[in-house]
Formats: structure tokens, sequence, C-alpha cells
């Protein structure tokens, strides 16, 4: 039966393939909105922190979780309601951007935070989650370019 | 290293869009790869059937609340067959290649 399939038309169907698989995987990149959200939640929470009130805390902090749970809970439901991407196509080079992008948000915001504040900085955590939160709405959707390209190269047939 | 096979029973074009689909996935919504391909519940059924039969897919059906929910995933067997037939269709072409190419 390949004797029969002409090299156009394998190649035609190596195409198909390709976009196939393409659809899943940009089913599974989370969409730049979530980031900017999830940054501007981060500044919702530090607001509080830096408030000391006990009244604006409890505030910022229910209005953080709930709206986490919101975001999250849209980008999970969506792929739970189409599919599950495959976890071979994410392999350790995506684990490793993955986790640096959690390190450098983490580190840096924090890092700075405490910077501020020995600087004698006036909301030293707002200003820091400002900053941490720019960097996530930004740096979200370039994690996700690249976890995107990783598993494009590790798609069945993605070596020709 | 994949030894290229090709395979009849997934190179229908259909077929092969929804063994694509569901190469890249652990498992794909009914209604997902319905709208995704373009097909009726009735010919996506009858698509999934076939690859049911041959080893290839697993059809899971549960329910989430009350609403029913299918969905599908490949069987380590299917995974292969499409691994070798995607190298059966690589070799077709780089062959093809390697004979059009100018001499010289």
């Amino acid at each position: 039966m390949s004797d029969d399939v002409s090299p156009a038309e394998a190649a035609q169907a190596l195409a198909d393939i390709q976009l196939r698989q393409q659809q899943v995987i940009d089913l599974a990149m989370i969409p730049a909105w979530y980031w900017w959200a999830v940054g501007a939640l981060m500044v919702v929470l530090a607001i509080g922190v830096d408030s000391h009130s006990p009244g604006v805390i409890g505030l910022t902090v229910s209005v953080f979780v709930l709206g986490i749970l919101a975001a999250t809970g849209w980008v999970v439901g969506r792929a739970f309601r189409h599919a599950q991407i495959r976890n071979g196509l994410i392999d350790g080079r995506g684990v490793v951007a993955i986790l640096g992008f959690v390190a450098l948000i983490v580190a840096g915001t924090i890092g700075l935070a405490f910077w501020l504040r020995a600087a004698g900085a006036g909301h030293p955590a707002t200003l820091a989650c400002v900053a941490g939160g720019l960097v996530m709405g930004a740096g979200g959707p370039v994690l996700m370019r690249r976890l995107r390209a990783i598993m494009l190269g590790n798609r069945t047939g993605a070596a020709l | 290293m994949t030894v290229p096979r090709f395979d009849e029973l997934i190179h229908s074009p259909t077929r092969l869009a929804i063994v694509a689909l569901l190469a890249a996935s652990e498992w794909a919504d009914f209604s997902y790869i319905r709208d995704t391909v373009e097909l009726s519940d009735s010919a996506l059924s009858k698509q999934l059937t076939t690859l049911e039969q041959a080893g290839y897919a697993e059809i899971r059906k549960g329910f989430i609340g009350k609403r029913p929910r299918t969905s599908a995933r490949l069987t380590a067997q299917g995974r292969a067959a499409f691994e070798q037939h995607v190298a059966a269709l690589q070799q077709i072409v780089v062959r093809s290649g390697a004979t059009i190419l100018p001499a010289g």
C-alpha cells in the first residue's frame, strides 16, 4: 500500500498530522490575561500586607484567593473539557523553564521587598509585587512560547 | 529507533486526523475531537469504534455530575502504530527528495 502513496500525498499527510498536534498543543497554552491577572492579584495581596490592618488584610486575602481560584479554575476547566496534553511533550527543558520562571518571580519579588524595607521605602511589599506582577504579566507569555516550542519539538514526526 | 511501517487503517484522512490529535494528548474529549475534526457524532463514533476494535484507541464513558462524558485515548499499541506510520511517511518523502534532487 505504501508504494501507492506519492511523496506529495505523504508530505500532505505529515502536514495534516503537524496541524492536528499543534492544535492540541495550542490548547494547552495559558492565555496572556491569566499572567496579568495573577500579577494584579499579587499586588492586591501586597496592599493588604502593607496596610497592617486586619480588616484590609482579610479583604485582600479573600480577593486574592477567590481571584486565583477563578482564573486557575477557568484555565484548568478549559483543558479538562477538551484534552489533556501528553505528558511526554514537556521534557526536562520545560520543567527547568517553569521552575526558573517561578524562582525568578518568587526570589525577585521577596528579595526586592526586603531590600526596599531595608532602604526605608514606604509600602515595600506593594512596590515589590508591582515589579513582580509586571515580570509575571510580561514573562508568562514568553514562558508559554518557550514551552510551545519545546512541545512542538517533541511531538511525533517533529524530526523531519 | 522507530521502524517505519505504513498503516492503512491510520492513513485514512479522517482517522489520521483523529489519531494525530490523540497522539498529542493523554486523552481527548469526544466533543473536542468532533468539533476539531469536523465530524458528526455518528461519524466520529464509527471511526473511534474502528480504532478501538484494532486495539489502537480506548474509549471511556463516564459522568460529570449528571452529564455524560465520553473521552478517548490512544493505547500503547496505537501510539506505536502511529509513530511507525509517521516514520513510513517520512521515509517516502525523504526517499523522493533523494531522487528528485538535481545531480551535482
